[in-house]
């Protein structure tokens, strides 16, 4: 059972503001990592929809992501 | 019960060509349905100008209801002739059937009708008379509730010629593969359709030598979906709107991200947010029990509101997993479509200032029930 939980927001603001490549970027991350996360969407996270996209990582949420910035996210806080 | 007539139909053009030569038109009246099908001379454009020429006089005259001698003699009047060859530009062949499921067909130049009754595809009874100097059939009979009917156009008798056979499938070729198909499922019209134009491009070696096209038609019973859509302005009706959806009869959407969320506390029930993007603009659909789809709002409205006006009457629904064609697709094999439309504003979007035309739920829909009327669906519309 993977020990970090990632749950990304699909809602509308999130999605046009590029959830589709913070998803992609998971799809693409090397097994070994990404054997760790376990992986959800959500429709809204905090309604804080004016910083999307959110992103919400072992509980802790981030905002006004890309693709890189997630990724440095996940590398420093990965158990 | 109630049922309701339903056609589809695929024109594939010949190998090489953009655009098929053969036309269909389907129009749908309160009481009646018209189809009307039409080959043109040869192949590419000029083909295909004639053939939508011809269909498209046809089914103007068949809209207006003037008695059937005088839209044939006016179609053969004015269906051009080629001066070299002395045969018409095109051919014709049209039906219309009623409330009573009384059906007329009218053929010219065309090949005979396929009709698949008690397990059998069989020849209809014709009668035959001249007018303006061609030979024209007629067929009247009953449609029954388990009756099929195909037209085709005559690529499709041809099929084989230059690929698999010497001299085409003929009528009883196709005939003999129409029972085949028709037998393994019954119920789906347009899953024998899709078959038939593969086993006909096979006979073609995948390489058509001539436009064919395939119309099927039958009866079955009437479909109904129901769709909720935004939260609705009062608080108190959330509880009401979402058991009101959850108990209604036939198949259910929810669109909208924030009213999947109502629906799933109200009736405390999981909603399972979709990881997969299958279209990368449409984002991905959810999962609850007791609903068929459950997709995200604006922007997935907008994209079946686009769907639909591209739509023609009788053709096969879009392809594709994503949730606005998944969505069109369960809009467009329903008869009775009902809304319940919620008018909160969604805090969430004023953030984005989007174009007013796509920001504003209520227009949206209220165009997406305009287009499906236009292809004579009905429609219900509630607002809370």
């Amino acid at each position: 059972m993977p020990k970090n939980t990632l749950k990304i927001c699909i809602g509308t603001p999130c999605h046009l503001m590029g959830a589709s490549e913070l998803l992609e970027l998971i799809a693409e991350l090397d097994q070994n990592l990404r054997d760790k996360i376990e992986l959800k969407t959500s429709h809204c996270i905090d309604d804080c929809c004016e910083q999307a996209p959110v992103a919400e990582f072992n509980g802790r949420i981030y905002q006004d992501l890309n693709p890189e910035k997630l990724y440095k996210i996940i590398r420093n806080n990965i158990r | 019960m109630e049922l309701v007539f339903e056609e589809f139909y695929r024109s594939i053009p010949k190998a090489g060509e953009e655009v098929c030569g053969d036309n269909v038109e389907i129009i749908k009246k309160e009481n009646k349905t018209i189809v009307v099908l039409s080959d043109g001379l040869g192949s590419g454009i000029k083909a295909n100008i004639l053939s939508t020429l011809t269909s498209k006089i046809a089914s103007g005259l068949l809209d207006k209801e003037l008695p059937l001698e005088e839209i044939l003699s006016t179609i053969l009047a004015t269906l051009p002739v080629c001066e070299v060859r002395g045969i018409a530009y095109a051919t014709l062949a049209f039906l219309i059937i009623d409330q009573k499921q009384q059906l007329r067909l009218i053929e010219i130049d065309t090949p005979s009708a396929f009709l698949f009754r008690d397990d059998q595809v069989k020849k209809l009874e014709y009668q035959e008379f001249e007018l303006e100097g061609k030979k024209i059939k007629e067929a009247n009979f009953k449609f029954q509730r388990q009756d099929q009917l195909f037209l085709v156009s005559d690529g499709v008798t041809h099929a084989g010629i230059g690929g698999l056979l010497n001299f085409g499938l003929g009528w009883s070729g196709a005939a003999g593969e129409i029972e085949r198909t028709v037998n393994k499922n019954q119920e789906n019209l347009k899953d024998s359709i899709n078959n038939l134009v593969k086993i006909f491009n096979t006979f073609y070696g995948d390489q058509a030598g001539d436009d064919f096209t395939i119309i099927g038609m039958k009866y079955r019973k009437k479909r109904k979906l129901n769709i909720w859509s935004g939260p609705p302005l009062n608080k108190e009706d959330d509880k009401h709107l979402a058991q009101k959806i959850y108990n209604a009869e036939g198949k259910k959407v929810i669109s909208g991200g924030t009213t999947a969320q109502i629906a799933s506390r109200e009736l405390d029930e999981k909603l399972e947010p979709g990881l997969k993007y299958y279209d990368k603009d449409i984002p991905p659909t959810s999962k609850m029990k007791g609903f068929d789809l459950l997709t995200e709002g604006l922007l997935t409205l907008n994209k079946v509101l686009s769907l639909l006006k591209k739509y023609k009457p009788g053709q096969i629904p879009v392809a594709g997993k994503d949730g606005a064609s998944r969505f069109t697709r369960l809009l467009l094999e329903s008869d009775s479509v009902q809304f319940f439309v919620g008018r909160a504003v969604n805090e969430s979007h004023q953030s984005l200032n989007l174009p007013i035309n796509l920001g504003i739920r209520s227009q949206i829909i209220s165009q997406i029930a305009e287009q499906l009327r236009r292809i004579k669906k009905e429609v219900k519309i509630e607002w809370f």
